[in-house]
């Protein structure tokens, strides 16, 4: 119960701040370049024939998966722990009666919830951007097709999954530096580093590659029609990272000698 | 009665070694407005972090309503408010919002929000977010969400730093009502004793981490008394010095200083040395007041 009362605390404050408009603005960023792509350039159209609906998610999910989903998830990470840090809050927060684990956890869940709101808007607007131009242009056929729901929800799913990881390491980068720079800074030189290291063949190690191999490994199976199991290795990876980083972070909160 | 803070030889020392507390025996008792002053980077501010569990404590025992604070950390915040030093607010949010997460968090009745404004006199501010408000009444949200759910006890970190004259006067009036009306126990940290003078009931004065003195008011007062002296010059001060034997002299830059009692007695040792053929200058009762006080106590343990 007062777990449940902290999160809402929690969420009031993200209220009007940066967070909030950078899950919006993040992602709806694909879907309006895509939608003024179709809308400006119908022609493009004939490429849309066949299965117009995988092409529209498969292209988008790239951009989407491969940067600007650690992106945001580096940004979100640094900016919700920030809003305690710039406000001078954190003294006021510690000296309430909740323990460190309420705490730690309902900001960990506000930033959680924050990105699958992204997830959420993301998938509304992609699926706007593909209906909408072809409201103004007949010659497209996503009214006409029908979404493959359950490959879509299996990929959001599996890129959620591939995300923990990252999301562990920049929450506790995230607590731990007063300046916001420390956290994204680390946080894209990891993401830059492990884009370096795709082609590595221990990349199923390297957290920051997982998004992005999540979305290869879709794209081969909808080639070969062939299903794997539900998590692949860097999955698996990815909720072991989690549970690591969590407990580091969570330990480190609730030791620490100096708060707020 | 169980003082609601008492602090067992509490020391601490900050990552540098530097000693910031040493052997602090902090008694707060029941029902009163506790005086906590100090020069800057006394030590102050790291006692009250201590006291709210901001600072881990090292060495020494932490007690308050009568329970250890390590062990009964979330029990003892309930019952209490605090404000540490400046305004801590999310400044994008307006101050019902900002109260809002609190009362949350204390799960008190949605009334005490337009309350507490009410309190402070910010029920007016209605969609300004908090950044557009000037220090003084940001430090009166703060107060407010101290306030919030009627604690039994307040920790105020210098709560007029930065207010205006004006300010300084209500919120002093204020830490007086609440005391007085609520009966809520009041520790409240400041440098400028004048401020500590006309609303404490008793006072703690802390030097470089250490206690200097600590007591009601009342006996700071008559330290001060004791401190009050008469001085006296004469033609001839060694005569005079003879017939004045029965008190405490002191000679002092060609003067004789003796302790002051009235303003009878002053009229009586003037008669004294005339009737005895002394010719007296000057007759001069040197009032020490608190800041002189506070200055020689502090100063004496450089």
């Amino acid at each position: 119960m007062s777990f449940i009362i902290s999160t809402k605390a929690e969420l009031i404050k993200t209220k009007r701040s940066a967070s909030f408009w950078l899950s919006l603005i993040g992602s709806a960023v694909i879907p309006v370049i895509f939608f003024l792509i179709y809308v400006v350039e119908p022609e493009n159209s004939s490429r849309f024939q066949v299965k117009p609906w995988e092409l529209h998610f498969t292209q988008g999910w790239q951009a989407f998966a491969a940067f600007l989903l650690p992106m945001f998830v580096i940004l979100i990470c640094s900016l919700i722990p920030q809003i305690e840090y710039k406000n001078n809050t954190w003294k006021q927060v510690f000296a309430s009666p909740q323990s460190v684990g309420n705490i730690f956890f309902s900001k960990y869940v506000s930033i959680i919830i924050m990105i699958l709101f992204l997830f959420l808007m993301f998938n509304i607007f992609m699926i706007l951007s593909g209906i909408v131009p072809n409201l103004f242009y007949s010659k497209y056929t996503f009214l006409k097709s029908s979404i493959d729901w359950g490959a879509l929800l299996k990929l959001n799913f599996k890129t959620f999954v591939s995300l923990l990881g990252i999301i562990s390491i920049q929450y506790w980068i995230g607590l731990r530096f007063r300046n916001f720079i420390v956290p994204i800074g680390i946080g894209l030189g990891l993401l830059v580093s492990s884009m370096i290291l795709l082609p590595w063949k221990h990349v199923d190690k390297v957290p920051y590659a997982f998004p992005l191999r999540t979305f290869m490994t879709s794209i081969t199976e909808s080639k070969n029609e062939l299903a794997g199991p539900l998590l692949q290795n860097h999955e698996l990876n990815s909720i072991g990272y989690f549970i690591f980083f969590t407990i580091i972070a969570f330990l480190d909160m609730r030791f620490r000698k100096e708060r707020g | 009665m169980t003082p609601v803070i008492q602090t067992t030889n509490l020391n601490f020392s900050f990552r540098n070694g530097a000693k910031t507390l040493d052997n602090i025996n902090l008694l707060v008792p029941q029902g009163s407005v506790y005086g906590f002053l100090g020069p800057n980077g006394a030590g102050k501010t790291t006692t009250l972090r201590l006291l709210l569990g901001l600072l881990k404590n090292q060495q020494g025992k932490l007690e308050i309503f009568g329970k250890e604070f390590s062990t009964h950390r979330i029990e003892i915040l309930k019952r209490l408010g605090s404000l540490i030093e400046q305004p801590s607010l999310y400044l994008h949010l307006t101050a019902k919002e900002n109260l809002e997460i609190y009362r949350l968090i204390y799960k008190v009745d949605k009334n005490r929000i337009d309350y507490v404004l009410k309190i402070v006199g910010l029920d007016q501010t209605g969609k300004k977010k908090a950044k557009q408000f000037s220090l003084g009444m940001k430090q009166r949200l703060s107060i407010a969400i101290a306030l919030l759910h009627q604690p039994e006890l307040l920790i105020l970190d210098e709560p007029t730093n930065g207010l205006d004259p004006n300010g300084i006067i209500e919120t002093r009036e204020l830490i007086k009502k609440l005391n007085k009306e609520h009966n809520t126990t009041v520790i409240v940290s400041s440098h400028i004793l004048n401020e500590v003078e006309r609303m404490a009931s008793h006072v703690g004065i802390i030097h470089k981490g250490k206690m200097l003195f600590q007591g009601p008011l009342q006996e700071l007062q008559q330290m001060k008394t004791r401190q009050t002296s008469l001085e006296v010059e004469t033609n001839d001060n060694t005569a005079a010095a003879q017939l004045l034997e029965s008190f405490s002299i002191k000679s002092l830059n060609g003067k004789l200083v003796l302790p002051f009692e009235n303003k009878e007695q002053t009229a009586a040792i003037n008669k004294l040395l005339v009737q005895n053929g002394i010719e007296v200058y000057a007759l001069h009762p040197q009032q020490n007041d608190l800041e002189q006080l506070f200055l020689d106590i502090t100063s004496d343990n450089k």
